[in-house]
Formats: C-alpha cells, sequence, structure tokens
C-alpha cells in the first residue's frame, strides 16, 4: 500500500531527519511508528500525507510516486487519509457536528449524506449526544475523539495519528487505542506514531526510529500467527 | 452541480457569520469604501452635471454674420438662399439694420438728435443658429461664408463653452486619475483587513489544508467576505450620494432668490447606483481574492 525505498530527509541546517527509511506499510496493517522525540516519527507521517517531501528516495501509494506529486494533486491524495494530531486541531469556534462534517464539505458531499455519516460517525466514538456542543467544553479524550471522528467520517482507507494520546491520561489513551483496533479490524489501515508502545494483544507492526534511522521493525502480527 | 452551489452557499454563510461576529469592524470597513468611493463618485456627478449644461448652450449658440452697408437687396437674398441650403444651419434670422436700430433706440430710449448720430450705424446682419458643434465643420462654414461678396464680419461667440468643456475634460481625467488611485488605496486596504482575517483563521485554514481542502476552497469565505466588504461599501456610496445632492439641491432652491437662478443636480439613474455598487464589489472580490491566495500560500502545516 505505501513503500519507503531509500527515503532521505534533510531539512535546512543539515539536520538529517530521515536517512536510509526502506519500510513497506500493508493494507489493513496496523503500524506503531516509535522511538524518543527527534527520532523522525512525525517527519515519517509527514511524508506520507505530503506535507513534507522526501530530500532522496521514492514514496510509492496507490502506484503513485509521492515525491514527485504535483502541489495541486495534493489535497487530493491528503482526503484519502484520516489524520489525527496531539493537540487534536479542533476549530473551537464550530461545534462538533461542523467539526466533523468539514471533511464531507471538502469533500463535496451532499447535505443529506453528510448528516448521516457525521451522526455515524460521532456515534462510532461515543460522542453522538454531543453534536451541538463547542469543542471547548470537552474533555481531552472526548476532544480526540471528536478529532477521529472527523478523521474516519470521510471513509479514508489509511489513518495517520500523530502521538494521538501523548496528552492523555492512561484510561483515555486506551480508550483512544481501542478505537483505533477497532478500525484496523474492519480494515483500515492505521498508523500511529508514539513514544512508547502500548500493550496491545493485536496484530501490529513495530518500526523504530532513532536519530533518523529505523532500528528496528518487528512485524507481530505474523509473529502472533 | 448541487454540491458546488452548497459549497458556495457554505463559503457565503461562513464569510456573512465572520462578518457578524466582527459587526463593528465590518461596518467600519464599509464606511471606508463607501467614503473613498464617494469623492470621485460625487466629482465625476457634479462634472457630468455641468458638462450637461454645457452641451445645451452649445446647441443653442449662434454665429452672426454682419453685412457691409452698402449691400444691395438682392444679394442679402442670395446669402441668405445660400445660409438655407446650408447643411449645419438649423435656423437663419435676418434683422435689419433699421429694426436692429429702432431696438437699439427703444431699449437705450436713444433720440438721434440728443446723440448727434445723423444715420444708422448699424448693418444689416443675419443670425444663425447651428446644429452642430464640431470645431471642424464650423470653421469650414465660417471660411465659406467669408468668401460671399457683401459679408463684413462673422462672429461665433461660443469660445467660452469651449473652454469650459476643456476644463470639464481636464477635471475628468483628474477625477478618473483620483478614481484609480483610490482604489488602489481600497485594495490595499481591504485586501490587509483579509490578510489580517486568514491569520486570524490560521488554525482552520491548517486544519483544512491537513484534511485535503484546496487552496480555492480555503479562499472561497474570504473571497465572499471582501464581495460583501464592496456590497456594503457600495451601498453607502449610492446613499451618500443621494443624500449629498438632496441636500446640495436644497439650498440650491433656497438660495434661488438671492442668487437669481438655481442649478439642480439630477439624481443618479438606478444603472449608475448599480455600476458604483459593482465596481465597490469587485474592488472587495479582487483584493480579498489576491490577499487570501497569498496568505494561504504561506500556510503550510503539522506540528
Amino acid at each position: 500500500m505505501i513503500t519507503f525505498d531509500k527515503v532521505f530527509k534533510r531539512y535546512p541546517g543539515n539536520m538529517d531527519a530521515l536517512q536510509n527509511i526502506n519500510l513497506e506499510i500493508l493494507p489493513a496493517e496496523l503500524v506503531f511508528v516509535t522511538g524518543p522525540s527527534g527520532a523522525g516519527k512525525s517527519t515519517l507521517l509527514k511524508l506520507i500525507s505530503s506535507v513534507e517531501r522526501p530530500t532522496s528516495g521514492t514514496i510509492v501509494f496507490e502506484n503513485r510516486n509521492l515525491s514527485q506529486l504535483k502541489s495541486k494533486d495534493i489535497p487530493y491524495l491528503r482526503r484519502k487519509f484520516g489524520m489525527i494530531f496531539q493537540d487534536h486541531k479542533l476549530l473551537y469556534d464550530r461545534n462538533c457536528f461542523e467539526n466533523v462534517s468539514l471533511p464531507l464539505d471538502i469533500n463535496d458531499i451532499e447535505g443529506l449524506d453528510i448528516n448521516r455519516r457525521v451522526r455515524a460517525a460521532l456515534d462510532k466514538v461515543g460522542l453522538l449526544n454531543k453534536e451541538k456542543v463547542m469543542p471547548i467544553s470537552l474533555s481531552g479524550g472526548e476532544q480526540q475523539r471528536l478529532a477521529i471522528a472527523r478523521a474516519i467520517v470521510s471513509r479514508p482507507s489509511i489513518l495517520i495519528a500523530d502521538e494521538p494520546t501523548g496528552n492523555l491520561d492512561r484510561e483515555y489513551a486506551d480508550e483512544i487505542m481501542n478505537i483505533f483496533y477497532s478500525f484496523q479490524q474492519v480494515g483500515v489501515t492505521v498508523i500511529i506514531s508514539t513514544h512508547e508502545l502500548p500493550i496491545t494483544p493485536i496484530k501490529h507492526k513495530k518500526v523504530h526510529l532513532i536519530g533518523g534511522e529505523l532500528k528496528d521493525q518487528i512485524n507481530y502480527a505474523k509473529l502472533l500467527s | 452541480m448541487l454540491n458546488y452551489f452548497h459549497n458556495h452557499f457554505q463559503a457565503f454563510n461562513r464569510a456573512m457569520v465572520r462578518i457578524f461576529s466582527n459587526l463593528a469592524s465590518s461596518f467600519m470597513m464599509f464606511i471606508v469604501i463607501g467614503v473613498t468611493l464617494f469623492l470621485p463618485s460625487s466629482g465625476l456627478l457634479i462634472v457630468e452635471n455641468i458638462a450637461q449644461i454645457s452641451n445645451n448652450i452649445a446647441y443653442d449658440a449662434e454665429l452672426s454674420l454682419f453685412l457691409k452697408k452698402n449691400i444691395k437687396q438682392d444679394q442679402i437674398d442670395f446669402i441668405q438662399s445660400a445660409l438655407s441650403k446650408t447643411s449645419v444651419i438649423k435656423r437663419v434670422h435676418f434683422e435689419s439694420k433699421l429694426t436692429a436700430w429702432d431696438k437699439l433706440q427703444s431699449k437705450l430710449n436713444l433720440n438721434p438728435l440728443d446723440t448727434g448720430i445723423s444715420e444708422n450705424p448699424l448693418p444689416d446682419a443675419f443670425f444663425i443658429s447651428l446644429n452642430t458643434f464640431d470645431e471642424k465643420a464650423i470653421n469650414v462654414l465660417i471660411d465659406n461664408l467669408k468668401t460671399i461678396d457683401g459679408v463684413e464680419n462673422i462672429f461665433f461667440d461660443a469660445g467660452w463653452v469651449k473652454k469650459l468643456r476643456s476644463i470639464l475634460y481636464l477635471i475628468k481625467i483628474g477625477l478618473a486619475f483620483l478614481g484609480v488611485i483610490l482604489i488602489i488605496v481600497l485594495i490595499v486596504v481591504i485586501g490587509n483587513t483579509i490578510r489580517l482575517q486568514t491569520l486570524t483563521h490560521k488554525d482552520e485554514i491548517e486544519v483544512s489544508k491537513l484534511i485535503g481542502a484546496t487552496n480555492s476552497f480555503i479562499q472561497r469565505p474570504f473571497i465572499y467576505t471582501g464581495l460583501m466588504y464592496g456590497l456594503g461599501g457600495g451601498f453607502i456610496t449610492v446613499f451618500t450620494l443621494k443624500l449629498s445632492i438632496e441636500i446640495f439641491n436644497k439650498a440650491s432652491i433656497n438660495l434661488e432668490a438671492m442668487l437669481g437662478g438655481t442649478f439642480i443636480l439630477k439624481n443618479l439613474i438606478w444603472q449608475q447606483n448599480l455600476t458604483i455598487i459593482t465596481i465597490a464589489m469587485l474592488i472587495g472580490c479582487f483584493a480579498s481574492f489576491f490577499a487570501a491566495r497569498q496568505s494561504i500560500k504561506k500556510f503550510e502545516i503539522f506540528k
């Protein structure tokens, strides 16, 4: 589904964020990108979502080389991903329903369909009763669930989450992870960057980065099977 | 197609929310646009009114053709028939020297015996109304008339109209220049306001970009905001112009007795009002389009 081939990323100032990354992410795979701060986890996700371009090497997604993607095609690529962030990136001047419906507006989905799909997404994350509530009045865990609802509402084939539990308590963090597992169970590819690998019985792949290099790649899915 | 309109309606809605949530600053923007456009618009309105008057004067202007004193009646008849066949002449009025002399005497209460004037000093004359104000055509006519035997002098007393027209033309150019400068000022002011709005909505822009919004999708509410600024400003210009015309005309009527005449400004017709509002909206649209495009391009994301 996504293939990294000899990917290097160097930021201005000759800082190597990623070095010689070779990686394959398969459909419906749950991938944890782990490593300490500055390891290159966020850069890896940025490259997938075309927020950054690699300095060299190729990243192939659905038979398209992302490093050669034209700027005008990037928004259409991003519509295939659902993205979740540590700081939620919610719009605090809009209510929960409006936050979740934003990707559908962007995707030119019809009004009635928007209503149905937003309610379904909110239901999935347990926030159906809060559709008119403003995000500021939600707890941290609820805000993250709202961000997940926004990410899944356009039914993406890949969910990308950048440290989604970084600001949450253990209880909320487990709750969020369970939601991700449920999506992986129904065939969505889930890529999560995190400092620490959660204890999980679910089949997953661990990609461990240190100093921009891929130090470890363990496929627990194969091991468990 | 329905989605296209739905998207535009949503962008328009978002723009209206932004305008109404900052009603005071939005109203200030309307006033800035309205007053700025009022300056050249009112100037052009006054010039148009004066030009209208000068046009009317031009068509009533007369050419005075004075004949030699010893001219014979058959020569006068010949000149009259020649004049009546000339295409640029609308009307010809002949005034004999006797009639003119009688009129002058009665007007000034003159008695020839008192003045010591023994004979009529006035010549026979034709007063010609022209149906053109084309300078070349009039000069050709004057040159032709001068060649006719028996013609002494020709006066075309419309020089001041020409001067007035030249002055009006210069004022028009000046106002057009002022208009262009003020439009540039408006573009800068609106553009800057929209640029500040993009900074206020930085988070929204970033999130929208991350979830696949195109720049044109993000730009749309800002363009509608600029368009609505233009609409509000345009209405203020039209309203202010109407109010100014009413106040001016009332004052002009009140001063009629003192000045011995009135100068009434014509009210704007609906097409002119619509033109002003359309220009204001186009300025708003143009300014917001470029300001939003430049700002949005700068936001690239992911932290």
